[in-house]
């Protein structure tokens, strides 16, 4: 037997929560190191339960399970974060990886694609159920990767001319996070250069909603 | 309960009113000034020319006595030598006793400025009034005594009137007799001229005021006219507003309810029926498992979870055709992505979707007014235009946001042949009204004709930039 496999399971439906627990922990290789009912939660527990996988809901108050996976990998990158949800939108699963996710489940798949999913992400790959009736498939589109909310905050404050340090102060995370998001964005909106993002977004109003002006 | 509006706030009918009233108002001012001063002025005219025509005739008359006087003295006068005593005194006689009228009298005056003759202020007589001047300091005396040197002429000045004791303005005819060096001359007062030409001043003055009055009123007719009819086209304006309002309600209503009938039939129709036919099989499944029939019970419990699957996803379907979570969880991008991909495929109709990367930065509102928006619009499309070509843009930039949706069909039927589809237009119309947005339709440029459907939301309806904890 291999070393089992601790995972967190974060929603706010009770329910759904403890049926899925219990089904976990009649696999002998997993365990199941707490259940908890929002992204907020997780933030705030993870680092002490030290999940190898989480399986995340997306709809929950006070943080949702996209904002949640993207705040939590930044703290953890090794953590696998499976997207278990009722929504079979081609566009949550490119929302999803696009947030960091390495699966994403549909809640009323059999349980053993779940125990597959965990299997899946624990050895480094992605999984994407099937779907209930086969309309799940991960549409890559021709539109362009949209910016996550987290890279669309860094962006903001970039464009108000923030340096990578005070960024990394503001949001409390690491310079190298900050250096990393601000890569991918300037890779998804092909921007080269820091004023072309502060033109970028004051082009398409996105300061201008702010009400505080630059 | 809908409120009443406040009545003081000028609708469309009252300004319209005020802008036809101040002209009004304007106009027949100008005209009452205009009218009153050329009334004066004619008057004027005319009451001088009648002072004039009135003293003129005294005038004249006022030689007519003297020359009178004159020829029934002339026998004496023509023969007599100028130290002729007897047949001077002969001549003040007669010009003492030619008194007429109430206040007519002859007077004579030697060059001296003695006076010789005045029969009706006898105290006058034999008294020097060199230098008599009258109330407003006009030398009298002096002034005949001049014009009798020179022949004959007029005077005018205040005289006590002996009829009256008040002074009054008097004319005067002089003539002179060099031989005596004598003035005779008489006078009448012309007060009663004055008063007759005041008199008439008077009456010009009460005319024009008279004819103010008049304009007066008939200009506050032709207000109380406009008004009345202002605040009628009003009520009438808002009876036709709260009748479009009451169809308006009632229109939400019938949607509403028939939306609930439909829901209503998808839950019992379907959702409630599988679940039912999931409780048989599980049923089954149990009572097969009392009786220790294992292997049997599973069929029945893998049929029941298959039923549940399906109604999981009946569900999932009602859910989402009655609100999209996309668009409440991702945004207003994601969801038209979705629509419009849900779009072609059904429809077959070549759809593109482009927008920018920004995800949920418009408010509830409007996220849930564009969506519907461009649902409506896919509809038409879909229904009318033939087209085979969609493209749907969200984007947002300096001024707020902006939807397009161009087809390249055959364009908006003609205004009146727009029965059906002038709902769902008029819809959309409210829709971004009420979010302070403007909606325009146009037809499209491209050169197979088409449409374009553009909706435009102001900057107020993006969200302050989020932090993550949202």
């Amino acid at each position: 037997m291999t070393k089992t496999i601790r995972v967190l399971i974060v929603d706010d439906h009770p329910m759904v929560a403890e049926g899925l627990q219990s089904i976990l922990e009649s696999y002998d290789d997993i365990e199941v190191v707490g259940s908890l009912s929002n992204g907020r939660e997780a933030v705030e527990r993870a680092a002490d339960l030290a999940p190898d996988v989480i399986l995340m809901d997306l709809n929950m108050p006070d943080l949702g399970g996209l904002s949640a996976t993207e705040i939590l990998l930044e703290r953890a990158p090794a953590t696998r974060i499976i997207i278990l949800t009722m929504h079979d939108s081609p566009e949550y699963i490119s929302s999803a990886l696009n947030h960091g996710a390495m699966g994403y489940i549909l809640k009323d798949v059999p349980t053993d694609e779940i125990k597959q999913a965990i299997d899946a992400v624990i050895q480094g790959n992605k999984y994407l159920c099937t779907g209930a009736k086969g309309s799940l498939k991960p549409k890559d589109g021709n539109a362009r990767e949209a910016l996550t909310n987290r890279e669309q905050t860094i962006l903001l404050e970039l464009a108000q001319g923030k340096s990578n340090k005070e960024v990394a102060q503001r949001l409390d995370i690491s310079v190298r996070t900050v250096e990393t998001h601000r890569k991918n964005i300037k890779r998804k909106l092909d921007i080269s250069s820091t004023a072309g993002l502060t033109r970028y977004a004051l082009e398409y109003g996105m300061l201008q909603g702010t009400g505080a002006g630059l | 309960m809908r409120l009443l509006p406040p009545l003081i706030r000028p609708n469309y009918a009252q300004k319209l009113s005020l802008l036809a009233t101040l002209p009004l108002i304007i106009a027949v001012a100008a005209i009452a000034v205009l009218v009153a001063y050329q009334s004066r002025a004619l008057a004027e005219r005319e009451i001088q020319a009648l002072e004039k025509q009135l003293l003129e005739a005294k005038k004249a008359e006022l030689r007519n006595y003297v020359t009178q006087a004159r020829n029934g003295f002339s026998f004496i006068y023509g023969r007599a030598h100028p130290d002729d005593e007897a047949a001077k005194t002969q001549v003040t006689q007669i010009l003492s006793s030619m008194i007429y009228g109430t206040d007519g009298f002859f007077f004579v005056y030697d060059y001296d400025g003695t006076n010789l003759v005045s029969p009706r202020q006898t105290e006058f007589i034999n008294q020097n009034w060199s230098g008599l001047t009258d109330s407003n300091g006009v030398p009298v005396v002096d002034e005949f005594i001049r014009l009798a040197r020179g022949g004959a002429g007029w005077h005018s000045f205040m005289w006590q009137k002996p009829s009256t004791g008040k002074p009054a303005q008097m004319v005067a005819y002089v003539v002179g007799l060099q031989d005596w060096q004598w003035a005779v001359g008489t006078g009448v007062f012309i007060d009663d001229v004055l008063a007759s030409v005041a008199t008439a001043r008077a009456e010009v003055e009460v005319r024009v005021q008279r004819t103010f009055v008049y304009i007066g009123a008939i200009a506050l007719t032709a207000l109380i006219v406009v008004f009345a009819s202002g605040m009628i086209l009003n009520i009438r304006e808002r009876r036709l507003a709260d009748a479009k309002l009451k169809e308006l309600t009632q229109r939400v209503f019938d949607t509403q309810e028939e939306e609930r009938g439909r829901v209503a039939r998808e839950l019992h129709d379907g959702i409630s029926q599988l679940l039912v036919g999931v409780r048989f099989t599980l049923d089954n499944a149990r009572r097969r498992m009392a009786r220790g029939d294992h292997d049997n019970a599973l069929a029945p419990l893998d049929k029941g979870l298959d039923h549940l699957g399906t109604a999981i996803f009946e569900v999932r379907r009602i859910s989402r055709d009655l609100r999209p979570a996309v668009l409440d969880d991702l945004g207003l991008g994601p969801a038209l992505k979705a629509l419009t991909e849900d779009f072609a495929t059904r429809t077959g109709i070549d759809t593109d979707f482009t927008t920018v990367v920004f995800s949920n930065r418009l408010d509830q509102d409007s996220k849930i007014a564009l969506y519907r928006i461009a649902q409506e619009a896919l509809t038409n499309v879909e229904r009318h235009s033939g087209a085979s070509h969609v493209t749907v843009d969200l984007r947002g930039h300096s001024k707020g946001a902006t939807l397009r949706i161009t087809d390249n069909g055959s364009g908006l039927p003609k205004r009146q042949d727009r029965v059906g589809s002038g709902i769902g237009l008029r819809n959309m119309q409210e829709r971004i009204e009420q979010l302070d947005g403007t909606l325009n339709i146009l037809p499209s440029t491209g050169t197979r004709g088409g449409t374009v459907i553009q909706a435009r939301l102001p900057l107020s309806h993006l969200l302050p930039p989020g932090n993550e904890f949202n």
